[in-house]
């Protein structure tokens, strides 16, 4: 019966038995989950230590937050009037519903902090550099549609939070010139946050940018493989290339000028060899479950400890004090709140220049870096390499920058966005309305 | 270089079918700028001015403070002109909770990131002796409407 049921199952998704090495390495191309995989890969890539598996774990946590969304579709009205209530009968209604919601908030919060950190480690390992540029790209525009999924997502309960995260945010982008007032009227579907605003951004949400970071996502992948691994492997390559190697025993065509390009014996020169490189399956497929399984508790324990917040319904009369954006987002209020020049009568409104301007240079700088990097190709795929150590010492600056910009929006600033201490009392505020 | 008449044509009828495609794209995305607006008027009635208590009155509806003085009312937005919270009245200042903008008692810049001052409201009075706000029209500071009925 269970060698039955093992047959049948070889039968719907792996019609093949491997007989040699060779034969495993197609069993693999052949098999419904695994062809996606390439047949082999080199031992370096899978290194624990240094790539981390931060891409890994944040593309677990994207799976985690397309199926847990995909349910909480099943519960959630977008609509001004019913919204709130749908997420407060998750919470209370549904069995498991706060579970549920928690697990989307908390793998939310943990994408952008991974998706980040990801980014750190590619930059601080000199992993963007040569035929990764373009991958770096990728990974700066996946950043970008992270933070908006993050963005889009925390409007739909339609609390405080989400009416005023709504107000700000479209306001800052009509205050970018010309075509301000045209994106902010796009983005709202009128003039106020209301019934067409939540539409857009629901379906933005659900569907628009789920669709394209999954096919960025998927091109992330597919550059990865080909531009041969992750960057650690260049080490590996300059060794076997460095090695002397047997003369070839037949002439290379390209010698008589017959065919462009490399001889087929130098092509294999710059290649790895049998010895740098493992199956797939088990040892790469074995990894990514486990740390998909590890994200996924923690994801799940979280959830289980603290609940996703939730702010009273919104109240278009009553900003509350202070409105505080989600931690990935407090930074830039620290910047619009304190980058409005006034040059004599003429005034640059913060909004501008700490809402586009500084995240648009920061951005430019992450698009440019590549092309400016003039350390040697040795810094490729190491940490923290000598010859980088300005460029690395930039980064965490900014970086560093960044974080205390968060922590003071989040832990000095208290009503009326005044500063204070964590430890001085605030004021008592009298009840508006 | 002298073209014939065949592949002129097959010319302008690829190029026709492609301008149609880029054509429905400029319509389809022209669709996401409505039309129509089921959004508030402007110009609205407030209470009538004998109504308002003496001093700063917050009305949430319109999101805009009432200040009525001895023989006067006028209308200032409690909309900050920075990024768009509402501004708290905290008896001598407008303090905003989301960036800290301040303003004084007749809307100027005190401090924090707001570029302009908040608008005052042209203000009248309806027939039937409501307050009749227009909050498309600002108004120079310091237009106040005079209450014919007030008792000072």
């Amino acid at each position: 019966m269970a060698t039955d049921l093992q047959r049948v199952w070889r039968k719907l998704t792996w019609p093949w038995s491997p007989l040699s090495e060779r034969e495993a390495s197609e069993a693999i191309v052949r098999n419904l989950w695994l062809h996606w995989f390439p047949a082999k890969v080199s031992g370096r890539s899978l290194s624990w230590s240094y790539s981390l598996w931060l891409g890994t774990a944040a593309a677990s946590l994207f799976v985690i937050l397309t199926v847990t969304g995909v349910m909480l579709m099943f519960f959630y009205v977008p609509s001004t009037e019913r919204a709130y209530g749908s997420i407060k009968d998750l919470q209370y209604a549904v069995s498991f519903g706060r579970v549920l919601r928690n697990q989307h908030r908390w793998s939310a919060e943990g994408m952008v902090a991974l998706v980040f950190i990801h980014m750190a480690r590619v930059f601080f390992t000199g992993a963007y550099r040569g035929s990764r540029v373009l991958n770096w790209l990728v990974g700066i525009a996946l950043l970008l549609g992270t933070l908006m999924l993050s963005f889009t997502g925390y409007l739909l309960p339609w609390d405080q939070l989400a009416y005023w995260a709504i107000t700000v945010g479209t306001n800052i982008a009509s205050s970018a010139p010309l075509l301000g007032w045209t994106v902010q009227y796009l983005l709202l579907g009128g003039h106020f946050v209301g019934q067409q605003t939540l539409l857009r951004f629901y379906v933005l949400h659900v569907f628009f940018l789920p669709a394209v970071v999954w096919m960025l996502f998927a091109y992330h992948m597919w550059r990865v493989r080909k531009d041969g691994g992750l960057a650690a492997i260049e080490a590996v390559r300059a060794e076997r290339r460095a090695e002397p190697k047997p003369m070839p025993r037949s002439k290379s065509y390209s010698l008589f000028g017959l065919t462009p390009g490399t001889s087929v014996a130098v092509m294999s020169s710059m290649g790895l060899e049998e010895r740098d490189q493992v199956a797939s399956s088990p040892n790469l497929t074995r990894r990514m479950i486990l740390v998909f399984l590890a994200v996924f508790n923690v994801t799940l324990l979280l959830s289980l400890l603290f609940n996703a917040p939730l702010e009273g319904p919104a109240n278009p009369a009553v900003t509350p004090n202070p409105a505080k954006a989600p931690w990935y987002f407090v930074w830039l209020q620290e910047l619009v709140s304190s980058t409005t020049i006034h040059l004599g009568s003429f005034t640059i409104s913060g909004g501008l220049i700490g809402g586009i301007l500084v995240p648009g240079v920061l951005l430019a700088a992450l698009i440019l870096w590549p092309f400016f990097d003039r350390s040697p190709a040795s810094a490729e795929g190491v940490w923290f390499a000598r010859t980088r150590t300005r460029q690395n010492a930039v980064f965490t600056i900014i970086s560093i920058g960044i974080i205390i910009l968060i922590i003071v929006g989040l832990y000095l600033r208290g009503p009326y966005w005044h500063l204070y201490w964590p430890w001085s009392r605030r004021p008592v505020l009298p009840q508006v309305l | 270089m002298e073209t014939d008449r065949r592949t002129l044509l097959r010319w302008l009828g690829k190029s026709s079918v492609f301008a149609a495609f880029v054509a429905q794209i400029g319509a389809a995305a022209r669709a996401f700028f409505p039309n129509v607006l089921y959004e508030p008027p402007s110009t609205f009635n407030l209470k009538k001015p004998e109504d308002y208590p003496q001093g700063y009155t917050f009305d949430s509806d319109h999101r805009l403070f009432v200040i009525r003085g001895a023989a006067t009312v006028h209308v200032i937005s409690a909309i900050c002109t920075h990024l768009g919270c509402t501004v708290q009245w905290r008896g001598t200042e407008f303090d905003c909770p989301c960036h800290g903008s301040r303003f004084d008692a007749n809307g100027n810049v005190i401090s924090g990131p707001a570029p302009p001052p908040l608008p005052w409201f042209e203000v009248s009075l309806s027939p039937d002796g409501l307050l009749e706000v227009d909050s498309a029209a600002a108004v120079p500071e310091g237009s106040a409407l005079t209450t014919p009925t007030a008792k000072a």
